[in-house]
């Protein structure tokens, strides 16, 4: 026991709360949220065939991965979600670079891509159906659609942010335009072009199961349709699961990314 | 001390569009001549314009009137002649001191092993021979300011330009710093201008003393810190205790009051 832990509270008024605080009171939600999940399956309060017990759930999830080959639908939906993100970064990230640098281009561009932005992705479904029938690109088109134009606005929002000095300081070393913009600018807001993909590929994660959901045979959302017909709603709630795990395991992924890359932004001290 | 002078500012006036029809005369027809190798300090209350002269000499900002002569002919925009220290933090967050020290080297086409040598050269100069691998992060305030001038020497400027570069630092780093570029000038020769607001700072590194007024900018005296004897004392305890040193800073301060008082 520390000395200061003699008149501690434990809702101390904006006081941060210690490592093992915070670990017991995460466990904790979970454990309450659970417990009554529990409890409401097992004393029969709902319909087991509307909410199955966690441990059914759990079960299938497994089932499903182990005898009934969904890994291979996972891996579907990751590349979809992969492929059409690296589509959408490869155009945002140097428009979003280019339009934060050069007010000139922002001109041509900024009208374009925030009219664009107030469009619902969803909405293009049934266009995008049309246009590239049920194969795999109405549903890379749509992932497209509903992250590009969010991802350059965010890049051009935090290519601006670069501090005035930093560019000035690069011109009166001699730095002509286009050094600037590649040794200095570029450089300077790659930290937050990384935390802005990062937020952006949750966004993915949801248009692809809307895409999935509304028109495909194959991966993790249309398994889930596919449990509804059957009302099988251990599988869809084990869809969701998986979803969630992927998104959580993207978004570490790309904190250890972040991590890696900028060993710079961390504090020694 | 006769010297030829480096930079010319001439006949040099500022006003900024503040838009609607509102205009803001920063600098009003500005001239003097800052001298081959000597340290220029420009002074004056806040408002005077000093940090849009040092702007002008830099070529971040285009005079409305008048020109600034660099070397014989009049300067277009940012160059690596002019190196700029900021008041803010400048340091490349990315890359190491010594990288940082050798960007602008790098960039102007130096060759690996000259770009090395003169990095390792200037960062010895100002003390940070132990930090050449650390990043800028892990440094203190005193310890980036000295990466951005030892980045800007290693350049090779013919002017070293620098905007209250110390304004951000505690006293006594400060200090340190001053007695720094004391100590720089004279290994370097390199020819100086320093915007500041603290008189001390100013009577300690002048040669020459470009004392402005406010609102707008206008020369007000040229002063030279004759007490010092046409020398540079790098411990500024030295310098404080000579004679003349607080008639210099009263006079000053005077000054200042004075133009203090102008503009309310």
């Amino acid at each position: 026991m520390s000395p200061d832990s003699r008149s501690k509270r434990f809702f101390q008024l904006r006081h941060p709360v210690g490592r093992r605080q915070r670990f017991l009171s995460a466990i904790g939600i979970w454990v309450v949220f659970f417990a009554i999940w529990v409890f409401a399956t097992s004393t029969g309060m709902v319909n087991e065939l509307l909410v199955p017990a966690p441990q059914k759930v759990f079960a299938t999830t497994y089932q499903l991965f182990i005898e009934r080959g969904f890994t291979g639908d996972v891996l579907i939906s990751i590349g979809r979600v992969l492929g059409a993100f690296a589509m959408a970064c490869a155009v945002a990230v140097p428009l979003g670079v280019l339009m934060g640098s050069f007010p000139a281009v922002e001109a041509i561009f900024a009208p374009f891509v925030s009219a664009w932005r107030y469009l619902p992705a969803p909405s293009f479904i049934p266009i995008l159906l049309m246009w590239f029938g049920t194969g795999e690109a109405p549903k890379l088109a749509l992932l497209f659609i509903g992250v590009i134009f969010f991802l350059i606005t965010l890049i051009m929002d935090h290519t601006k942010n670069v501090r005035e000095e930093l560019v000035e300081t690069a011109l009166t070393l001699g730095a002509g335009r286009s050094t600037v913009v590649m040794k200095v600018v570029f450089p300077a807001v790659l930290p937050d072009i990384v935390v802005a993909m990062r937020q952006m590929l949750a966004m993915a994660w949801t248009y692809l199961v809307i895409a999935e959901i509304v028109a495909s045979t194959t991966g993790i959302g249309a398994m889930m349709m596919r449990a509804r017909r059957f009302l099988k709603t251990d599988e869809i709630l084990s869809g969701i699961i998986v979803i969630g795990a992927l998104g959580l395991l993207f978004d570490l992924a790309f904190a250890a990314l972040h991590r890696w890359m900028f060993p710079y932004l961390r504090k020694k001290r | 001390m006769d010297r030829d002078s480096i930079l010319e500012i001439r006949n040099v006036s500022k006003t900024f569009d503040l838009g609607g029809g509102r205009e803001l005369l920063a600098v009003q027809d500005i001239t003097f001549n800052v001298e081959r190798n000597s340290i220029c300090v420009l002074l004056g209350p806040s408002g005077c314009g000093k940090s849009t002269v040092l702007r002008m000499m830099a070529g971040l900002e285009t005079p409305s009137a008048g020109e600034v002569v660099i070397g014989g002919h009049a300067v277009d925009g940012p160059g690596r002649d002019r190196g700029m220290v900021f008041q803010a933090y400048t340091s490349f967050d990315w890359l190491s001191v010594r990288r940082n020290v050798e960007f602008g080297m790098k960039i102007n086409g130096v060759p690996a092993g000259e770009r090395r040598e003169r990095a390792a050269h200037f960062i010895n100069l100002v003390g940070l021979g132990k930090f050449a691998d650390a990043y800028p992060s892990q440094l203190s305030g005193g310890m980036r300011q000295r990466v951005a001038i030892a980045r800007t020497l290693a350049n090779d400027p013919e002017v070293l330009l620098m905007d209250e570069p110390f304004g951000a630092l505690d006293a006594e780093t400060r200090w340190l710093m001053q007695e720094l570029m004391i100590d720089v000038a004279e290994k370097t020769s390199t020819t100086m201008v320093i915007v500041t607001h603290d008189l001390e700072e100013a009577i300690f590194l002048a040669d020459k003393i470009i004392f402005l007024s406010s609102h707008p900018g206008r020369l007000k005296e040229e002063i030279i810190p004759a007490f010092k004897g046409g020398r540079r004392i790098a411990d500024k305890e030295r310098v404080v205790k000579l004679d003349g040193y607080g008639e210099l800073e009263a006079r000053l301060m005077r000054l200042m009051r004075e133009e203090g008082r102008h503009a309310e």
